[in-house]
């Protein structure tokens, strides 16, 4: 291990690491503009030279390995002198517009130029001025400003793995552009704004609609999809202005995906904000107190096997909890959290957790995925599973429609006998996942939801165990499920599914057409068929006016993911919590306390008062929630049951991934997405595009 | 205005002019302050500065020499009367979208859009 000096002190770092890695670890700060940890190294900004020894010119320390016996100085007058030169010559064609800039407050430029640059400047010729480029309705370009250190190239092509952003031209006239200057395709597109250091890409959505030290910053989690991404929630007064990723090694890395980040503006549209009663057919605004009084209206002379509660993809698990403590002194058996139909088995817990965990995948030597697409279902999953595509070539073989993943697949076909095939070892397949060490499979929704639901988990449980993918002696199970609703996993974990003699959703559907139902409690259920509930008498509680609360005869307003403390469980079974960053809009209010009061008017009290209470109470139900931010390891059992397949097809999970819940669906944002993402895809499959 | 005041003006101070809100300008006979003579107002009413005109304001901070009544008087069409500050009086400024102004709450950028059930 080379041992080097840095400012005089003497640090022994690992062979291969730069010095600017070196002096990182010891605290030391060296400036840098397109360096970046998770990026490949450029070296085309030259702004981090630092003094070397017996190097008769400044180095570049990013892309300088470190070597033994290096005598570093990042203070020194040559060093300082030569940032300060190089700082000046950036700041030739970087427009002084710092205030008309989104960037000010939170620049790299700005910054860097107070600490390391000059106080004047002396260049007195004509400027470069570049024009404007279309990067889609995400991205605001200000090209102008770019200081050409090509971090939005290197993103796309090694993280997004959608080669579509570049640099033409060379020196003063280099330029980046989008290919044909059309909308930079990628599902992370909305991470170039973060890693851009200067003002050159910002957020189309936020633009010019706050500066950075006006916000309040609340740390969270994101809902949006299955993976819990951690996010920071930046807010001023009543209003979620936006969301930035948090660093999370296990979970997103620093990335976000542009539903995460671009979606919030939903957030401000189509909310329930008052309660409201059906009255002669039409929902009239009313009380709290007006609402309880229908809802107990409606549950008098009803027994509890007349009584449902299906929650949606977005529940969390204190308000799940409370309403199937209130079905159970109801005495309803009648409760599911799979509102999608999925075959997911709750008994065993590692039947539908994502084993591996997120950042196993980066151990994985190979990949079987079954009716799943991640780069529309988890992108910043699918960005790991690329990272190791990259590292080590993992070879990919995909059941299921065919998708562009980023990055090469195996397609092997889009039937479910092909698992038979697999689980006997009559398929190359089998050969080649036996082969390795640690081989994984991942199973969509898109399988799980299908009638033999059931069948295929069997299958695919047969697959981990008869391939080596259950490999606990060094700690390896590669069999995971990919979910794509934040609430999936606590729902299951709390046993939010039916009792015995209970039915499910499609069943309690069926049974309230058939009139078999009385009452339908849908906590954010908006993905079903309601119009299939017949003439039950429905309660939706929510956050937006969606399917579910157009179909209701009692609507109750509750809190939208920003606005409440709660709990989810993402697909790797990691309970996590998010935190209030805004209060929920009119009279709306937290779900679980929603429930607490209805249960007091329904006469059946539930025990807890405060948030404290209910967590020791979802402790007691399920261990798992002792521990908020860490996966516990699953014990392996027995899930599925053997039955007939279906011949049919697989079909996506999620067919557009702008829209894939109420929020989505009321963003203007993911709107113009859809719009520009969608219909350029659909264009590019069938070939109509001039 | 304070009777020492009134006093001082009695002895020592000359009448210089009066403007059109009825303040009496005044500046000291003969005494200097700091090398220059002193120049005062004594207001009509409750003592209000921005009742200064223009041409006053400039004579009373030593701007001007002399008040510039002849600029005054050939205003330009872009120039707006003087008049006093309006604040906490009906008559005070609410800009566009004040509550005050509409008595309807306009909207914001922060409002949200609540769902009317059609
Ligand atoms: S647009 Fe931003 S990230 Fe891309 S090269 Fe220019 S300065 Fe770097
Ligand atoms: S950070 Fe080293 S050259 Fe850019």
């Amino acid at each position: 291990m080379p041992k080097l000096t840095i400012d005089g002190i003497e640090v022994e770092v690992e062979a291969g690491l730069t010095i600017l890695q070196a002096c990182e670890k010891i605290g030391i700060e060296v400036p840098r503009f397109c360096y970046h940890e998770r990026l490949s190294i450029a070296g085309n900004c030259r702004m981090c030279l630092v003094d070397l020894e017996r190097s008769p010119k400044p180095v570049v320390a990013c892309a300088m390995p470190a070597a033994d016996g290096m005598i570093v100085r990042t203070n020194s007058e040559k060093a300082r002198k030569a940032r300060r030169g190089v700082m000046e010559f950036l700041l030739i064609n970087h427009p002084l517009d710092c205030p008309i800039c989104d960037q000010g407050g939170e620049c790299d430029l700005q910054d860097q130029a107070l600490f390391y640059g000059m106080d004047r400047g002396r260049y007195r010729e004509a400027r470069r001025a570049v024009p404007e480029k279309y990067m889609g309705p995400l991205i605001k370009t200000y090209m102008t400003r770019c200081i050409h250190c090509t971090r939005c190239v290197r993103f796309a092509t090694e993280v997004a793995g959608v080669p579509e952003i570049g640099a033409v031209g060379r020196g003063e006239r280099m330029e980046i552009i989008t290919s044909d200057n059309k909308a930079f395709g990628s599902e992370l597109s909305g991470n170039v704004i973060d890693l851009c250091p200067v003002g050159a890409l910002t957020s189309g959505p936020y633009s010019y609609a706050a500066r950075p030290w006006e916000l309040e910053k609340t740390q969270s989690i994101d809902v949006l999809d299955a993976l819990g991404s951690n996010i920071r929630v930046d807010s001023r007064g009543t209003e979620v202005k936006r969301v930035l990723p948090r660093t999370s090694e296990e979970i997103n890395e620093e990335w976000i995906s542009d539903k995460t980040r671009f979606a919030v503006d939903g957030l401000k549209r189509q909310r329930i904000d008052r309660p409201y009663v059906r009255v002669n057919g039409r929902l009239r605004p009313a009380t709290w107190g007006e609402a309880f009084t229908a809802i107990g209206r409606a549950l008098e002379g009803v027994s509890g096997s007349q009584i449902a509660a299906i929650a949606g993809d977005l529940a969390d698990c204190e308000s799940m909890l409370a309403l199937k403590d209130l079905m159970e002194a109801l005495g309803s058996p009648n409760l599911d959290c799979r509102q999608d139909g999925a075959k997911l088995d709750p008994s065993c817990r590692a039947g539908y957790l994502f084993n591996s965990t997120i950042a196993g995948v980066l151990a994985a030597d190979a990949c079987l995925m079954i009716g799943t697409n991640p780069r529309i279902e988890a992108p910043v999953l699918n960005a790991r599973i690329r990272k190791r595509w990259i590292r080590a070539g993992l070879p990919v073989f995909q059941i299921g429609p065919e998708a562009d993943l980023t990055y090469p697949a195996r397609h092997i076909g889009n039937d479910a006998g092909l698992l038979q095939a697999i689980a006997g070892g009559r398929h190359e397949v089998a050969k080649l996942l036996k082969g390795v060490e640690r081989p994984m499979l991942i199973l969509g929704q898109a399988a799980l939801r299908r009638p033999d639901g059931a069948a295929i988990l069997a299958l695919a449980r047969e697959i981990a165990e008869t391939l080596g993918m259950m490999k606990p002696d060094i700690g390896w199970n590669g069999f995971n499920v990919l979910h794509t609703a934040a609430a999936r996993v606590g729902g299951l974990d709390i046993g939010f599914v039916p009792g015995s003699g209970g039915l499910d959703t499609a069943g309690i559907i069926a049974a309230a057409g058939g009139g078999e139902i009385k009452v339908v409690y849908l906590l954010g259920a908006d993905e079903i068929d309601t119009s299939g509930l017949g003439s039950a008498f429905v309660i939706y509680q929510g956050h937006h006016g969606d399917a579910g609360a157009h179909r209701a005869d009692v609507v109750l307003p509750g809190a939208a993911y920003t606005e409440k403390a709660a709990t989810w469980v993402n697909t790797e079974g990691r309970p996590q919590r998010s935190n209030v960053a805004v209060l929920p809009p009119g009279e709306a209010r937290e779900d679980w306390k929603i429930l607490r009061a209805l249960s007091e008017v329904l006469g059946c009290r539930l025990p807890y008062d405060t948030l404290r209470q209910i967590a020791i109470r979802l402790r007691d139900v399920n261990p798992i929630f002792t521990e908020t931010g860490q996966v516990v390891p699953a014990a392996w059992g027995d899930f599925g049951a053997k039955g007939k397949l279906d011949a049919t097809p697989f079909v996506p999970a999620i067919s557009n991934f702008y829209m894939t819940d109420p929020i989505s669906r009321a963003s203007v944002t993911m709107a113009k997405c859809t719009e520009v993402f969608v219909a350029r895809r659909d264009e590019e499959r069938t070939g109509t595009h001039a | 205005m304070s009777i020492g005041t009134r006093l001082y003006t009695l002895l020592r101070g000359e009448l210089v002019g009066t403007d059109s809100f009825g303040n009496r300008y005044y500046r000291s006979k003969g005494r200097r302050l700091h090398g220059r003579e002193r120049r005062w107002v004594l207001y009509k009413g409750d003592a209000e500065a921005t009742t200064v005109p223009a041409e006053w304001s400039a004579w009373l901070h030593h701007t001007a020499p002399q008040p510039l009544m002849e600029r005054a008087a050939q205003a330009r069409s872009w120039q707006k009367e003087q008049h006093p500050n309006r604040t906490g009086t009906p008559a005070a400024y609410r800009p566009s979208g004040s509550q005050l102004r509409t008595g309807v709450h306009a909207r914001t950028d922060s409002d949200y859009e609540p769902w009317i059930p059609e």
